[in-house]
């Protein structure tokens, strides 16, 4: 029983947020299976619409388009509308190229570490590593296999700053959701479609 | 001619006091720079400058290695905490978030002042309007938290565009928290001192504290195996004075102690031996008079250049003991020798006095002092010692190795096919070599040995501080008219950059603009009701809470009225010292840099700087440039070499009246030099200058070989005696210049293995072509 810790934590947090039942029923299943299931994706597509709901705007900004992942670490936001825009992640560089306003810009994102917290949220989870995830997080997961919700809370003061709380939603090795809670309110949900191997 | 000898040794007595008085008041250096050419140019001369007491030549890279990165890292803060509180630094960066906060919040508060968006345009609706809608799309960005904090503020997004461009300048790797080098194998810290890089004594001190701070920072460094690494103007400043100290102590004793030992067992007499050095010490003290008196100071190179002089120097005493033959006076066997010993002297100044000519101070010092040594130890030789050695002095019974020597000499015609096939052999060699011949690297002139400079490099380039090849130079009266410069000269490389010509650039009027733009830019700003108005313009139908733009509009209506920035507006920020890099206040006016980043096309920036009209900017190539210069310099040696053998030639012509003996005495040093200097290539790959300078001194020393083979021995026993004399006095000089081939200083290294070489085959090569010569000639007549 290479997992029991991992399992004994699972009920653990379980008790805590008083889902007994669903954690009893499958005592076996926890965030180490979920991240081994997730991690066993070598690649996915799919597209997404993503609101975001800002304090300073009077009205939601939405933008769609797709989403592109390349186990283990590289992951592709191509935003189609409202302007089109590619985010690349790949490895610790991250690249920003806007063909409206003719601009590329590549960060290495161990430099801006509140932009790393924010890329490994997403993309950690997808690789299913653990490791890194709380490494940024305090993770707790509600649910079963089949739906589930990762909840992270940032552990390091830089990145409280900025955001409160992320859940990520998914049923089996897919997500579907992902909501993002900053500290000073505001707010932004992706959803995601279609994702397929 | 002959002074009455006890006049001579009162006047001796009395130069040689005065020699002691000048030398008690003089200064010693080590300044690196005596060695490097001087700069015709003026905008290389800035560099120069900078190089000796600019903010370049403050700053200390520190390494530290050998222990995992968490642990190096613990190392780095607590070092950089410490140093801190130390007044010897005015800044310690280890790439921990200490000063950031400060130069952001200068950056905010002066936005509008710095930025050169802000143009009369900038606030037109259209461009208001331009600027709120990619807002809306940056605000989908993982940015958008820090935006969304800053936007109220400045919709035109100038802060963002002053970070970005202060940070294009690259940046060392972030490893837990501090910086690291690429690999991760390495923190690292930059320091800058308080003290000039010229001030090796401030120096040195702000070395020890970081030595000493950083054993208390690991605690115990034996115990965690972390090392400490040192480099920067300062460091090697240090470490040369410490080399050229040690060197010069060390091979002036050393030499010293041989050359004793060798006379001690020639002439087994301690007063003799006294005598012996009497010329060498005279001279080595009128020497270092002479160049204090003729150059402020003297160098600590040219005190290690006396063991050489003590080689060369000895010699003459050599010459006049060992020839002195039972029943004779030394005043007579002196009359018998003096015109060949006045020749040699005489050549021998005609080598060193090249290095007068030099365009390296240092050098220029070397010559002073051997010439002044040589003609004060060929008087004492030629007035003092005769006057000193007891009568019938005869300081060597015959013995066997005179007689076998003679043998020897009588066999060594028959080598001369072989040396003769060998000379052209080499000859071939160095002329149809591929590589080239001479280094011309400046870094091969300088006093730092090679494993420091490496070491300089590998930090340089971890810390992303990529050697500046291409800069940009204005000079200009006021600082006002340098940045307005800068900022012409930057308008014009935009250009350039959009073209691909560079990367990019930095510039001094980044960080402090000119009055005049600062005014054009307070003036570009529209009173506040015509700002807000085009403002209710630009955001019509776009989702921005209304009233959120209110700060922008008091923002800038206090931008308009603000004080200008000048120079004091910096302090507090890293951002001075930035600008202290760039900007340099000069004795005659202002200098601003623009060091250039990734230059494709320097042709390009070149034809662009002339079309400015700016008379005063020059682009600089530093790798070009200086091995340009360098080659410069080379040539000028090659002349001023050639003019020193040339001036040799002559001189015998002149005494030996005779063509052929000018030839016969210059054939064996020929062949010297050619062999000297292949057999130099084939072990070091590349000349430099200073095997050339050394190559001059084989002529210079070995004309004397040369010229006592060539005088006709009166007898068997006087030929024997002679080549006694020659033998020690060329061990003496192999002595005094090849102890300074163990010389961490390339200067003395490589002139004491091309000297030390060059004797040795210098005597050999006269007793096989001269001796040869003067058989035949004896057959003949």
């Amino acid at each position: 029983m290479r997992c029991l810790p991992a399992a004994l934590l699972t009920i653990v947090l379980g008790l805590l947020s008083g889902n007994v039942a669903a954690q009893i029923v499958s005592a076996e299943w926890g965030i180490v299976q979920l991240m081994q299931s997730l991690g066993q994706v070598k690649s996915a597509r799919g597209k997404f619409v993503e609101r975001k709901y800002l304090a300073i705007l009077s009205t939601p900004l939405e933008f769609s388009g797709t989403l592109i992942y390349t186990a283990p670490d590289r992951l592709e936001k191509h935003i189609l509308l409202p302007k089109p825009e590619t985010l690349v992640l790949e490895q610790d560089r991250f690249t920003i190229s806007n063909p409206t306003l003719q601009q590329s810009r590549t960060l290495t994102l161990t430099d801006y570490p509140v932009v790393q917290a924010f890329v490994e949220s997403i993309r950690s989870t997808l690789a299913g590593d653990l490791h890194t995830l709380t490494r940024f997080y305090h993770t707790n997961l509600e649910g079963n296999p089949s739906r589930w919700r990762l909840s992270l809370t940032p552990s390091e003061p830089a990145m409280q700053d900025v955001v409160r709380l992320i859940h990520i939603s998914g049923s089996t090795n897919r997500i579907d959701r992902i909501e993002i809670i900053e500290t000073q309110g505001d707010r932004s949900v992706m959803v995601i479609t279609g994702i397929a191997p | 001619m002959n002074p009455s000898p006890r006049l001579a040794i009162g006047i001796w007595f009395a130069f040689t006091l005065i020699c002691i008085s000048i030398i008690a008041g003089a200064t010693f250096t080590a300044d690196l720079s005596a060695f490097l050419p001087r700069s015709p140019a003026p905008a290389q001369q800035v560099l120069v400058e900078q190089l000796r007491n600019g903010v370049v030549s403050r700053l200390v890279l520190i390494g530290i290695e050998g222990d995992t990165p968490p642990a190096l890292a613990q190392t780095s803060k607590r070092l950089a905490q410490q140093l801190r509180r130390q007044a010897d630094f005015t800044s310690i960066n280890n790439g921990e978030n200490t000063g950031a906060q400060k130069d952001r919040e200068f950056l905010w508060r002066n936005r509008y002042l710095l930025s050169a968006a802000v143009v009369p345009d900038h606030f037109s609706v259209a461009s208001l309007r331009k600027m709120l809608e990619e807002n809306l799309q940056l605000l989908g960005s993982p940015a958008s938290a820090m935006l969304q904090r800053i936007l109220p503020n400045d919709p035109t997004r100038e802060l963002l565009g002053l970070i970005e461009q202060l940070a294009g300048q690259s940046r060392p790797e972030m490893r837990h928290g501090v910086w690291f080098s690429r690999n991760g194998d390495r923190a690292l810290l930059v320091a800058q001192t308080r003290a000039a890089g010229f001030d090796i004594d401030a120096q040195e001190h702000a070395l020890d504290l970081i030595r000493s701070n950083f054993s208390t920072a690991t605690g115990n460094s034996a115990a965690t195996g972390q090392k400490l690494l040192l480099t920067g103007p300062g460091v090697f400043a240090v470490s040369s004075r410490e080399n050229i100290k040690g060197d010069a102590w060390r091979f002036s004793l050393i030499a010293t102690a041989l050359v004793a030992a060798l006379l001690l067992a020639l002439y087994r007499s301690p007063k003799i031996l006294l005598l012996g050095l009497l010329p060498v010490a005279s001279g080595a003290l009128a020497g270092v008079a002479a160049v204090s008196l003729g150059f402020g100071s003297v160098h600590g190179i040219t005190l290690a250049f006396g063991a050489t002089l003590i080689g060369e120097g000895v010699d003459y005493a050599i010459y006049l003991f060992t020839r002195i033959t039972p029943g004779e006076t030394s005043r007579s066997t002196l009359t018998r020798i003096w015109p060949t010993l006045r020749l040699g002297v005489l050549t021998s100044i005609c080598g060193f006095g090249v290095m007068l000519f030099a365009d390296f101070p240092g050098l220029a010092q070397l010559g002073l002092f051997s010439i002044t040594g040589l003609i004060v130890a060929a008087a004492v030789t030629r007035w003092i010692l005769p006057a000193m050695l007891p009568p019938g002095f005869v300081a060597l019974e015959d013995s066997g190795i005179a007689a076998r020597l003679s043998a020897l000499v009588s066999r060594a015609p028959a080598w001369r096919m072989p040396l003769i096939i060998l000379s052209v052999c080499a000859l071939l060699f160095l002329a149809l070599r591929q590589e080239p011949l001479w280094n011309d690297n400046l870094g091969s002139l300088s006093p730092v040995p090679l494993s420091e400079q490496n070491l300089d490099g590998q930090l340089r380039g971890d810390i992303g501080a990529p050697d500046v090849r291409y800069l940009i130079v204005a000079i200009a009266d006021t600082q006002e008219s340098a940045l307005a410069a800068s900022e012409k000269i930057s308008t014009a490389l935009n250009a350039l950059v959009q073209q691909g010509a560079l990367q990019g650039f930095d510039s001094p009027a980044a960080y402090l603009p000119s009055l005049a733009a600062q005014r054009s830019r307070q003036a570009a700003i529209p009173s506040p009701a015509d700002l807000g108005n085009n403002l209710r313009q630009a955001l019509r139908d776009l989702p921005y809470r209304p009233d959120l733009f209110a700060p922008f509009l008091a923002d800038a209506e206090t931008a308009q009225k603000q004080p200008l920035l000048d120079r004091n507006s910096l302090q507090q920020t890293s951002l001075a010292l930035k600008l202290d890099s760039l900007l340099i206040k000069r004795s005659d006016g202002w200098a601003a840099m623009l060091p250039l980043r990734g230059v494709n096309d320097s042709d390009a920036v070149q034809r662009e700087i002339a079309l400015l009209k700016i008379t005063t900017v020059v682009l600089l190539d530093l790798k070009r440039d200086s091995e340009q210069l360098f080659q410069t310099f080379r040539h000028e040696m090659v002349t001023y070499s050639l003019a020193g053998a040339a001036a040799i030639g002559l001189l015998l012509l002149a005494s030996l009246r005779s063509l052929r003996r000018v030839l016969d005495i210059l054939a064996p040093l020929s062949a010297a030099v050619i062999i000297t200097a292949a057999i130099l290539v084939l072990s070091v790959g590349k000349l430099s200058l200073f095997h050339l300078i050394g190559l001059l001194l084989v002529v210079a020393v070995g004309s004397n070989y040369a010229l006592f083979f060539d005088r006709q021995a009166t007898s068997a026993q006087d030929l024997g005696r002679t080549l006694m004399s020659l033998l020690f006095a060329n061990w003496c000089a192999v002595i005094g210049f090849g102890v300074l081939a163990f010389s961490q200083v390339p200067l003395l290294y490589a002139i004491g293995s091309a000297v030390g070489i060059g004797a040795i085959l210098s005597l050999a090569f006269s007793a096989i072509l001269i001796a040869r010569a003067r058989n035949e000639s004896h057959d003949s007549s």
